[in-house]
């Protein structure tokens, strides 16, 4: 009798399924940006942020494990080259109070404000999970505890990031610029003309939307941020131009965008106050 | 009854090693590939326990997934909903069948898995490649015969 659920059971199964259909759908209406899951994570940060350290503890101890494997001599050859590395950047850093001297005396000449005030910086590391695989976003290990707020800049070392689009106590989470959601104005820096550039989806690159057909753009033009979206400070380094596309039946080029920070493979992140 | 919490203390303790492969980090190159084994580990125990773990797993499951994997609440909730629903049609079915026909079952059980859930990508402009859907699928097929082999061994050393 138990087992025959087929029979027994298939009005309440129906009805369980028709119940549990109309709660998904009405969530996925109701959750299509994130607004009430953001809620219901803040709220269990506690419970999320330890199954997310389970789930990234295989990983940290391979890579814990690889540093012992290492041998001996690789360790000395990678220190040279680390040493080379710093040696030759703080040689390149000692020019940056000249600079910092020179900027502002231009700035003074062209009356703009100093927009380039010194920002306070904290690294975080990733929380390395297995997100959804088509949502541009990744977890780091920094939240209210730290004083993060919505909207903070994140940069690695090479470039832009994201920025920080939900706090939660323990944990926060950042949506990368890659995001189909996503744009950001951007600065040509070889005709400082501005450029919209927006995600795509794909890590690999971001597209610049709205570029005439006329205008001076060409491949290898490097863009930064323009700090005129209020969201992300002037002057970080967003990707190079590495494919444009022209077509006369188009009002507009379509134009590729590499971009410059290692948005797959980093391991620690800088977030700009 | 004490059988009865045996199978739901092994449901929720193999649901909870299901999540937390789910979302074991790969290389960006695998992340989109990798199979749904916490579904098919629900596909699992609805097969061995039609009458204790059904669709509300299946629900509760999705909505856990959703909040973890940063997907609109809703999204795996739905789409599980649906497999576990199929699964429970066709269980008496399917266990009557060989080990490869079984594989073969839960190819076309999980087809409308993924065609739900290319639907609600569309629906809420998630970007996806279908050439990976396709091999995330190929992949829980191949995998299916080991896990089910693995997951029998468990249910049988913990719930009789």
């Amino acid at each position: 009798m138990k087992n025959n659920l087929h029979f027994r059971q298939s009005h309440i199964i129906s009805i369980k399924l028709i119940l549990f259909l109309v709660i998904s759908i009405s969530f996925l209406l109701i959750d299509k940006n994130l607004e009430l899951s953001n809620k219901i994570r803040n709220n269990s940060s506690y419970l999320i942020k330890p199954i997310y350290s389970t789930a990234e503890a295989p990983l940290k101890i391979f890579n814990k494990l690889s540093i012992y494997i290492d041998s001996m001599q690789d360790l000395i050859k990678k220190n040279k080259i680390l040493e080379k590395k710093v040696f030759i950047q703080s040689g390149i850093i000692q020019k940056i109070p000249l600079l910092k001297e020179e900027n502002k005396r231009l700035k003074k000449l062209l009356n703009s404000s100093e927009s380039m005030a010194d920002s306070k910086i904290i690294i975080a590391e990733l929380i390395k999970v297995n997100l959804s695989p088509f949502s541009n976003k990744i977890v780091i290990d920094k939240g209210e505890k730290n004083n993060l707020s919505l909207g903070q800049t994140v940069i690695d070392s090479l470039g832009l990031i994201g920025q920080v689009s939900e706090v939660n106590k323990d944990f926060s989470i950042v949506t990368l610029i890659t995001d189909p959601g996503h744009a950001l104005l951007a600065v040509n820096t070889r005709t400082e003309k501005r450029v919209m550039v927006s995600g795509t989806g794909d890590n690999r690159y971001l597209k610049a939307e709205y570029v005439s057909l006329n205008e001076d753009v060409i491949e290898g033009d490097i863009l930064i941020t323009s700090g005129l979206d209020n969201i992300f400070p002037e002057g970080y380094l967003i990707g190079v131009i590495s494919k444009i596309n022209k077509k006369i039946n188009k009002d507009f080029m379509e134009v590729d965008v590499r971009p410059s920070s290692s948005l797959s493979t980093n391991q620690e992140v800088m977030i700009l106050w | 009854m004490v059988i009865f919490n045996k199978i739901h203390l092994t449901a929720i303790t193999l649901l909870f090693f299901g999540t937390i492969l789910n979302i074991l980090p790969f290389s960006e190159a695998l992340v989109s590939k990798t199979p749904p084994i916490l579904l098919l580990i629900l596909i699992y125990l609805s097969l061995a326990f039609p009458n204790q773990i059904n669709l509300t797993y299946a629900f509760i499951s999705g909505i856990i997934m959703d909040i973890l994997l940063i997907t609109p609440l809703g999204y795996n909730a739905l789409c599980y909903t649906i497999t576990i629903y199929l699964i429970l049609l066709y269980y008496p079915q399917i266990r009557l069948q060989s080990n490869w026909n079984k594989m073969f079952s839960l190819l076309i059980i999980l087809i409308p898995y993924f065609f739900i859930s290319t639907i609600v990508n569309d629906m809420l402009n998630i970007e996806y490649n279908i050439l990976d859907v396709c091999i995330s699928i190929f992949i829980s097929v191949l995998i299916w015969p080991g896990l089910f082999g693995m997951l029998r061994f468990i249910r049988q050393k913990y719930t009789s």
